[in-house]
């Protein structure tokens, strides 16, 4: 047997310091209600949520291949069920949790109806299901259509139990994600997302399980979008049905996972912070921020396709947080811009 | 994991040393940034923080349209301080604009509670702006005064229930309600002689199916049959249906809840197929508020009947600044060249309030004292009485909304419609200006 001019590597040293520097990095927020101020704590809450939309969007989109419009469905679900079951007298943390489970659970059923639908039919397909899940919310006489109501329950905690709450709960939530998505990327059912990714067809004819492998992802996606909505609301407390049934949130995960790179673990959490960055400096400026958005996503859309992560990926060859395998040369050391790798590569089309 | 740390310790490990220097500042920056670092509570002891958060632009910012002018009147009222007790203190109002986006208002009134440490909140127009913001104050603690919307939606829209005890300690709402619409349309419709047959448009939103469900059944029993064709879409184009059916049982009456652009297709399609020359009393709610919205009409505009929850001839002056309505009408039509609108002295009421509140408070600074004086105010705005202590339920004080028409501008005028006051029933105090004119007439 010769042996192979390859080597295979998943771990490098950078990798492995920057996970644990992320392990670091979760740690230290945690203690965030002890040093950080109100303002911060509220702000960074509204980040994890983002980073929630961002990597839940990027899985669905990005590694099964599944571009909804219409995860504002999950989002508004979300916050309904919380209001619902807080209204029912379930503890209002608990019922937050429960919210996510109950959103993941009924994306379940949707699953076999939603995956028949390929490509744009089931783009817009989610939209008409978001609007269809509006629809019925507002006839809850809880909800009193658009009037819709708040999460009194909520006020039982003072200001700064409420804040840490629910910022360790989205922390918790935001971690929990990404940690299961990292894993199941990793897994065995990760290379076959992966390769669905990178070509349906193939991926079926070595054995891939398509359409399980694609409902696992539609309902974590379902999951995580779900719980975002139920932090949403524990942070904005009000529940208007326009506002939670938007298509606004698909389109901010849309731009998330855009910029940051798609179908790259680490593009949507750089997305995520992106976004944030710019709603924060320029939120401000009204219909100028929106027209700058727009124009941001189309001017990465054309120049960079693969976003700022995918760019950077492709030019130094560095992966922070392995979801896949590298082959390399084991004589002389290549530039890791030509190394080859498997299963990571997007599909270009 | 992703805040400006994150992007620090990613750096670190890059190639590039220019790269990794350009992130290291951003992700200094972003965490300096996000710690909120300076401008915290750094207001001293004798300055007073007044949050106010309108709709600016965007859809709905023909509310917030003359908000400017109305707060360049506030703050030259405070230049020299607020005097409170003994003591005087400057007030800086930090004023924001919600862009019409209720989750936008929510964060503002959060960034203006635990950034800038505000001792007063106050929110005005719509549910979409006024909801979020109050649901940000009572979970802070912040004490947050709100005016022009109706009160059943602020406070059953908000959790409350009805019978049990109020939810809310620190929120509190002035202003009209269903119950005003009603004795206004009342004594509206009974000027003139009609057969009393109301054709109602109600669509199938919030507010439709609320004006459905209560207003309709009590004006039935007030003497009037209601003629309802069910409720439509927002956004319907053809109402061929209605118009028919309002033209078979000859409904001298109209009346309407609908987004703007929908009455606009709704009147055009009437005239055109013959049933406005049989309307006597065409009766607008949530449109026809600002003279824009009925311009937008041309011909068809003249005579509709609307209602105002403040009008020029209101006989108050502002507690605030002291001017009167006809001043102030005035001054905005000088100021801006535009006509004057029904929020001047709505907005300017709330700031007439909320200053009363702070002086009637033992300390402006201490905020539990500040939202137990509202939660006993008693004043007079420009807008009329605000009495916290015998409202339909705690946290609401009711306000009017007066019967008005729009009516074509003596000759002369340098704007082309007038807006009269017909009827005075919810405040017997303002001047009934002009007879109700039928609208065929």
């Amino acid at each position: 047997m010769s042996a192979s001019p390859f080597r295979v590597e998943r771990w490098t040293t950078a990798s492995r310091a920057s996970v644990v520097a992320v392990a670091l990095l979760i740690a230290a927020l945690a203690l965030g209600p002890g040093y950080f101020s109100d303002n911060a704590i509220d702000k960074l809450t509204t980040l994890f949520v983002y980073v929630i939309l961002a990597t839940m969007w990027n899985a669905l989109a990005g590694y099964a291949g599944l571009v909804s419009i219409g995860q504002q469905a999950f989002f508004g679900l979300g916050a309904y069920f919380a209001v619902r079951l807080a209204d029912g007298g379930m503890p209002v943390y608990g019922a937050l949790a429960s919210a996510a489970a109950l959103t993941g659970l009924v994306s379940w059923p949707l699953s076999y109806f939603m995956l028949r639908l390929r490509d744009g039919e089931f783009a817009i397909g989610m939209w008409v299901v978001a609007e269809l899940f509006h629809l019925l919310v507002n006839l809850d006489p809880l909800i009193q259509g658009e009037t819709g109501t708040s999460l009194v329950a909520l006020n039982r905690y003072g200001a700064f139990a409420r804040h840490a709450y629910t910022y360790w709960m989205a922390l918790a939530g935001m971690s929990f994600l990404l940690l299961l998505l990292f894993a199941l990327l990793r897994s065995r059912t990760g290379a076959g997302i992966q390769a669905i990714r990178d070509n349906e067809e193939a991926a079926a004819s070595v054995g891939v399980e398509v359409a399980r492998t694609k409902r696992l992802i539609f309902v974590l996606a379902a999951l995580g979008a779900g719980l975002a909505g139920s932090l949403w609301l524990a942070n904005a407390i009000t529940f208007q049905p326009k506002t939670y049934f938007s298509p606004q949130w698909t389109a901010y995960m849309i731009f998330m996972a855009l910029v940051g790179g798609l179908g790259t673990f680490e593009g949507a959490l750089i997305g995520a912070v992106i976004f944030f960055a710019i709603e924060a400096l320029f939120g401000a400026a009204g219909v100028w921020y929106l027209i700058g958005l727009g124009a941001t996503a189309l001017g990465f859309a054309l120049f960079l396709p693969r976003g700022l992560w995918g760019w950077v990926e492709a030019r130094y060859g560095l992966s922070l947080l392995p979801v896949g395998y590298r082959l390399r040369f084991k004589t002389h050391s290549s530039s890791p811009a030509q190394t080859p790798r498997l299963a990571a590569q997007p599909r270009r089309k | 994991m992703t805040d400006g740390l994150n992007s620090v310790s990613l750096a670190a490990l890059g190639p590039s040393v220019s790269r990794r220097g350009l992130m290291l500042s951003a992700g200094a920056a972003g965490l300096a940034w996000a710690s909120g670092a300076g401008r915290a509570f750094a207001a001293a002891e004798n300055v007073l923080r007044v949050g106010f958060i309108s709709p600016r632009t965007g859809p709905l910012g023909g509310f917030g349209q003359t908000d400017g002018y109305v707060l360049e009147l506030a703050r030259a009222a405070l230049k020299n301080g607020l005097k409170v007790g003994d003591k005087t203190y400057d007030v800086q109002i930090l004023d924001q604009d919600t862009q019409s986006d209720p989750s936008r208002a929510g964060q503002l009134a959060k960034s203006l509670i635990n950034g800038d440490g505000v001792d007063l909140m106050l929110a005005v127009s719509t549910p979409e702006t006024i909801n979020p913001v109050a649901d940000a104050c009572e979970a802070a603690g912040v004490p947050c005064l709100s005016t022009v919307m109706p009160w059943e939606a602020w406070y059953f829209g908000r959790g409350a229930k009805p019978g049990a005890p109020s939810p809310f300690k620190w929120t509190y709402h002035f202003g009209f309600g269903g119950g005003e619409f009603f004795k206004t349309y009342v004594s509206q419709w009974n000027l003139i002689p009609t057969n009393k047959k109301v054709g109602v448009l109600y669509p199938n939103d919030a507010d439709g199916n609320a004006i459905r469900a209560n207003l309709a059944p009590a004006l039935g029993k007030a003497g009037f049959t209601i003629v309802d064709p069910g409720p439509y879409e927002d956004g319907t184009t053809d109402y061929s249906a209605q118009i028919a059916l309002f033209k078979k049982e000859r409904c001298e009456i109209f009346n309407t809840f609908p987004i703007p652009p929908d009455f606009a297709a709704f009147w055009r399609q009437a005239a055109q197929q013959g049933y406005t020359k049989m309307v006597k009393i065409c009766q607008t709610a949530k449109t026809g508020l600002f003279p824009s919205d009925i311009e937008a009409l041309g011909q068809l505009g003249y005579n509709i009947s609307s209602a105002a929850y403040w009008h020029k001839a209101f006989p108050y002056k502002s507690s605030l600044t002291g001017v009167s309505g006809a001043e102030l009408a005035d001054g905005y039509e000088k100021a801006s060249g535009k006509q004057w609108t029904q929020q001047l002295g709505a907005t300017l009421s709330l700031l007439d309030a909320g200053a009363s509140a702070l002086q009637a408070s033992s300390n402006p600074k201490d905020k539990a004292a500040v939202a137990k004086a509202l939660s006993t105010l008693k004043t007079t705005t420009i807008a009329g009485p605000v009495d916290f202590t015998s409202g339909p339920v705690p946290n609401v004080s009711p306000g009017p909304i007066i019967g008005t028409q729009w009516i074509r501008a003596p000759a002369g005028s340098k704007f082309r419609l007038d807006y009269v006051v017909t009827e005075n029933a919810t405040d017997p105090n303002v001047p009934v200006g002009a007879k109700l004119i039928p609208f065929n007439g």
